[in-house]
């Protein structure tokens, strides 16, 4: 039986499918074409998705505002480039980013949960500002220059070998990475676990009177988003070849706001829009103006006046309405039933 | 000994106290605007650089600084009272109003830090300084502007609270604040009253960005340096109290002041920060409570 979430999330996946379609097609036309700065951009914009399906896992989904999520997108880059600088091993890398974020998002976690609403927005905020700070001042962690010189990636995929350097099948490892987190995130919410994160967005108080803690789903969605965002800062340095402290600050926590907030929060594929219009409309403006700020500032304040639901959240329900089963449709069965009151 | 307190730790700590209430200064329009509005603006840094460069843009007409002080607020007071009228009341009944007013205002720093890049370039100004040199103060020297900063900021503040706390018109305030219905039942104008304390705050960022002008260097980007410092104080204060941003814009800047002769200065921010995570996680409240809600 479908209820109200299964078909959100069918319109979700149909949303996402129709951008990796996109994104398929657009790999292929540009590596047809030559074309290295194109892919090398589209790559950093599903990078940047997944920092993005993060922060709608906590604001879209548990209700959470969190002005800090670029800390845990920064400690899975740092880590990554740490371990590559010594052992350039791709599967290495992303296991050992993502324990570290684990474990960084589990003590975030256990502090940030402390607190509710505001308070967990700014306490998010100022996790990240002492981290972005330290690792600003650590000789050790490349202060503020950061961490260069990350070497380039060989990529053992079982049957085939893929360098980091070939501008498509980066892009397309990217692709299947975040497709990967956007299926975990999908799942996971739609279990009867996810449904408690939601209904802590809906209403918190009345969780606990259904007999369900409040703190565990919070945690839960707390420590996953921090994964996510991690595993998705992995693979910066391997882009990028650097990392530095600015992936950690709060411009970069608001940027990944903006995305969500223009994409739809709560949609899951809102973020994955967001990040990509994002991305394209920087580089097209920053290529005219210095001052693309005032366009995405201006972008950004429409959507959250006239669009509260986003881009995807415009088309929405019409895709919904096409996925509810309607159940005057099957004569067969109504038939049945007919003859049975006869 | 004598000596380190005279020439170390005496001058250090009266700079931190000089820092510790521009802080103040900056917090306050901050902790009113939340404590009555309900409202974190995250475009009060914005508000401020505004304040510095329109001080900067006044005087090239030859205002006087003394002047400007007066000037510089009440012509912010228009941008406070639009900004609430037209953005953040449309979204003030939402949802979820902390994350809608949050983001809308963030959208506004956005859009306010460019057009301050455009009309100014990106470039830093110096304004002179009007009081120069420095003044001994109890065998202790110290600029003489940073001295004059202490005494204006101390009784900006003693006017605010007494403002707040003790006229009819912030009673009107609080009691909007506390019970929006009840306040208007008797009689008063709420939408007034939120324009009011927003401009109000929208107001005091202005003076703050004047009044710093010529400690601090104006560049465009100068709100955000401060801001988080002013949010730090704010929330280890308690939002919307104005005492509690006293208390916590004077002991933080003293912990940064004298943490960083101790270790590294490049460590007193981070340790700064420190204290406030430390400080959300025992007592998410802050120290104190919140304007209008005793």
């Amino acid at each position: 039986m479908l209820d109200r979430l299964d078909i959100s999330m069918r319109a979700n996946h149909v949303f996402s499918g129709i951008l990796a379609l996109a994104a398929l097609i657009f790999g292929v036309l540009a590596a047809a074409s030559g074309d290295v700065f194109y892919l090398r951009l589209a790559t950093e914009a599903l990078i940047l998705a997944g920092l993005a399906l993060s922060v709608d896992i906590l604001l879209g989904f548990g209700g959470l505002l969190s002005l800090g999520q670029a800390l845990y997108f920064g400690v899975g880059a740092y880590t990554a480039a740490l371990v590559l600088r010594d052992v350039p091993s791709f599967w290495l890398a992303l296991g050992v980013s993502a324990g570290v974020s684990l474990i960084a998002g589990i003590v975030g976690g256990l502090i940030a949960n402390r607190v509710r609403g505001v308070y967990f927005a700014l306490i998010t905020f100022g996790m990240a500002q002492v981290v972005a700070k330290v690792v600003y001042n650590t000789r050790e962690l490349g202060a503020s220059d950061g961490l260069i010189g990350i070497p380039i990636l060989e990529i053992p995929l079982g049957f085939v070998t893929l360098s980091a350097d070939n501008p498509l099948g980066f892009f397309l490892l990217t692709l299947s990475i975040i497709a990967i987190l956007y299926a975990v995130t999908a799942y996971m919410l739609t279990t009867s676990f996810g449904r408690v994160i939601i209904a802590l967005k809906a209403n918190e108080k009345r969780v606990p009177f259904l007999g369900y803690s409040t703190w565990w789903p919070r945690m839960v969605a707390y420590v996953l988003a921090a994964l996510i965002a991690g595993v998705s800062g992995a693979l910066y340095p391997m882009l990028r070849g650097f990392v530095s402290p600015e992936l950690m600050f709060f411009s970069m926590s608001g940027n990944a706001l903006i995305m969500v907030i223009v994409g739809g929060a709560g949609t899951l594929a809102g973020a994955l829009y967001g990040a990509v219009l994002l991305t394209m409309l920087k580089s097209v403006m920053g290529s005219m103006t210095e001052h693309h700020l005032i366009a995405i500032g201006l972008i950004f304040i429409g959507a959250i006046l006239f669009m509260p639901k986003g881009i995807v959240g415009v088309f929405k329900p019409w895709v919904e309405r096409a996925l509810t089963p309607r159940p005057g449709l099957d004569r067969a069965k109504d038939e049945a039933a007919f003859r049975s009151l006869l | 000994m004598i000596e380190f307190i005279q020439f170390v730790l005496a001058p250090q700590m009266l700079n931190g106290l000089a820092l510790g209430i521009s802080v103040i200064l900056v917090a306050l329009g901050l902790t009113i605007i939340f404590g009555l509005l309900d409202v974190i603006n995250m475009s009060h840094g914005e508000f401020y650089a505004i304040g510095a460069f329109g001080a900067l843009a006044l005087s090239a007409f030859g205002l006087n600084y003394w002047v400007l002080i007066a000037l510089v607020p009440v012509l912010m007071i228009p941008l406070g009272v639009i900004t609430e009228r037209y953005l953040v009341r449309r979204v003030y009944d939402g949802a979820d109003r902390h994350v809608s007013t949050l983001l809308l205002t963030y959208g506004l720093a956005l859009i306010l830090e460019d057009v301050l890049k455009i009309m100014f370039g990106p470039n830093t100004h110096r304004p002179e300084n009007p009081l120069p040199g420095a003044t001994e103060f109890v065998g202790v020297f110290i600029p003489t502007y940073r001295l004059f900063l202490i005494a204006i900021g101390i009784a900006v503040i003693l006017v605010v609270a007494f403002v707040v706390y003790r006229t009819r018109l912030g009673a009107m305030v609080r009691a909007a604040s506390f019970d929006r219905n009840m306040a208007a039942s008797l009689g008063v104008r709420v939408s007034w009253v939120y324009s009011g304390a927003f401009a109000f705050g929208v107001a005091l960022a202005g003076l703050a960005g004047v009044l710093l002008a010529p400690v601090y260097s104006v560049f465009p980007t100068m709100g955000r340096d401060f801001i988080l410092m002013a949010f730090t104080v704010v929330i280890v204060g308690g939002m919307g109290s104005i005492w509690g941003a006293v208390m916590a814009g004077v002991v933080l800047t003293q912990v940064q002041a004298i943490s960083s002769l101790i270790v590294s200065p490049v460590w007193s921010e981070p340790i700064v920060f420190g204290v406030m995570v430390a400080v959300l996680m025992l007592r998410p409240q802050g120290l104190f409570g919140r304007i209008g809600h005793a």
